[in-house]
């Protein structure tokens, strides 16, 4: 990504956006007993076109908005979803996968790491109740939907970061090649 | 600043997060309920609180979808779970309410074994077979020799006699019912004491009591029990006093010497479960020999 003031708008809309619709509209949604969650794929979805840096800010700014709306303790999700945005960034950086089918694993990997860290990180922090096996169900089901929901906003989230996208190959030509009339398309 | 490597910048901007994350929980749990954070966050909720009630109408019909969806899927499940229970409980009912004919019929049979002699054996055994003709009415049970049951045996049923043993195995025997052709049963009419003979009334539902003395007045409705005679070697295969069934009409031809009785039998034949085999009836055992009214 370039790092235009454009794309740090997109970017925080992009969150804005993300977290306002996840926690006011598909938190609402009940499959199989569960909820998808947006937020991780949103976090992996920028660390696979923007790199470690980029998703680590919006993994950031994601979890802090999160616990802002929702009252959580601040600093758990942001904490997290930092973390799984480096992990996703850091995957692109150095392996540079592409792949037609490369949501699925990398939304499951996102959601996996997001699901089990704040697990991990609210039993450290204040749960002390019984917890119910019937959350690692919970748990495995958002996993899977994340990652069938990751066929459909990673494209999306490419297409609304295109123009602020490097070297994409599906990125149209901001000018065309000009030429003298009558000898256009000859590359003179 | 602006000459460090891309990775140390990388290192240091996530370096930066996780420490505020840290910072940021570390303060919001040290922090009472009123400390700044908290009131940060109460802001911030107040300030998204607007966007979040737009969002939510928005989202709303998607919503109702996707929850419409659920629910059909869940009203299938649950549809599917209920047909499921529903078959279950037909069969227990099923089974119950077989389980209770069963324990009618075997209530029945024995309060009928109740008129037997105080001394008398008897074995209970399932009919297993039916005979499907009018002609050879027989049944076959689940008790043979091994079981003590011989040929000539009298079988009762709930209501009432009956027939006797005419085959047996090691493990089943057949029975002739009092309906059989083949069947002739000394009986005597209660309380007057008129005995006569039943016999079968072929392709009928009864049974005729013949040989009765015209000059005896029988009425309708009296019982008819086997007489069990007995005069010197000869004896009756059944045991005195086991009910029959009742007189239901009287024919008096003026032209016969005795008067027939006919009599409703006591004892489903057609829908018998359980019989009993009468294997001693007290005085001696009941064995094989030549068929005898």
């Amino acid at each position: 990504m370039t790092p235009t003031p454009a794309t740090f708008a997109r970017l925080a809309a992009l969150v804005l956006f993300g977290v306002v619709l996840q926690v006011a509209g598909v938190a609402t949604i009940h499959i199989f007993g569960t909820q998808p969650d947006l937020v991780p794929l949103i976090v992996g979805a920028v660390g696979l076109l923007g790199g470690s840096m980029y998703a680590a800010v919006v993994g950031f700014s994601c979890g802090l908005l999160i616990d802002l709306a929702l009252g959580q303790p601040l600093g758990a999700s942001s904490l997290v979803l930092t973390a799984v945005g480096y992990a996703v960034g850091r995957y692109q950086e150095v392996r540079d996968p592409a792949h037609g089918l490369l949501p699925i694993p990398i939304g499951a990997a996102a959601t996996a790491g997001y699901v089990v860290g704040f697990a991990a990180l609210s039993f450290m922090l204040e749960v002390r109740g019984p917890v119910s096996a019937s959350v690692i169900r919970e748990m495995i089901i958002t996993i899977l939907l994340n990652a069938l929901l990751a066929l459909l906003i990673f494209p999306l989230i490419r297409r609304f970061m295109r123009a602020s996208l490097v070297g994409d190959p599906r990125r149209r030509p901001a000018n065309a090649p000009t030429g003298p009339l009558g000898l256009r398309g000859l590359e003179i | 600043m602006f000459s460090r490597s891309p990775v140390q910048r990388r290192r240091a901007v996530l370096a930066v997060l996780l420490a505020v994350s840290l910072v940021l929980l570390t303060v919001y749990f040290s922090e009472p309920v009123g400390g700044g954070l908290h009131a940060i966050q109460r802001g911030a909720g107040d300030a998204l609180s607007p966007l979040e009630t737009g969002a939510s109408r928005a989202f709303k019909p998607f919503g109702d979808l996707v929850g419409w969806v659920g629910d059909v899927t869940d009203a299938k499940k649950e549809n599917k779970q209920l047909k499921s229970e529903v078959k279950n409980l037909r069969g227990q009912l099923a089974q119950l309410a077989t389980d209770k004919h069963e324990a009618e019929q075997l209530r029945a049979l024995t309060q009928v074994s109740a008129n037997l002699p105080a001394n008398a054996k008897t074995v209970t055994a399932r009919v297993i077979a039916h005979s499907p003709t009018v002609w050879y009415q027989t049944i076959q049970i689940d008790k043979g020799r091994s079981d003590g049951v011989r040929v000539n045996q009298p079988v009762i049923t709930a209501g009432g006699l009956a027939g006797r043993v005419i085959a047996t195995t090691n493990g089943n025997a057949r029975v002739a019912l009092i309906t059989d052709a083949s069947s002739a049963v000394s009986a005597e009419i209660m309380p007057k004491g008129v005995s006569g003979i039943i016999k079968p009334e072929i392709g009928g539902k009864d049974l005729i009591l013949d040989f009765i003395p015209k000059n005896s007045h029988v009425r309708r409705g009296e019982i008819v029990v086997t007489s069990g005679f007995r005069s010197g070697e000869l004896q009756s295969l059944f045991p005195r006093g086991i009910p029959i069934g009742q007189v239901g009409s009287v024919n008096q031809d003026q032209l016969e010497v005795y008067q027939r009785v006919r009599v409703r039998a006591y004892a489903d034949l057609r829908n018998m479960d359980f019989v009993q085999v009468v294997t001693s009836n007290g005085s001696q055992q009941v064995t094989a020999g030549a068929p005898r009214p």
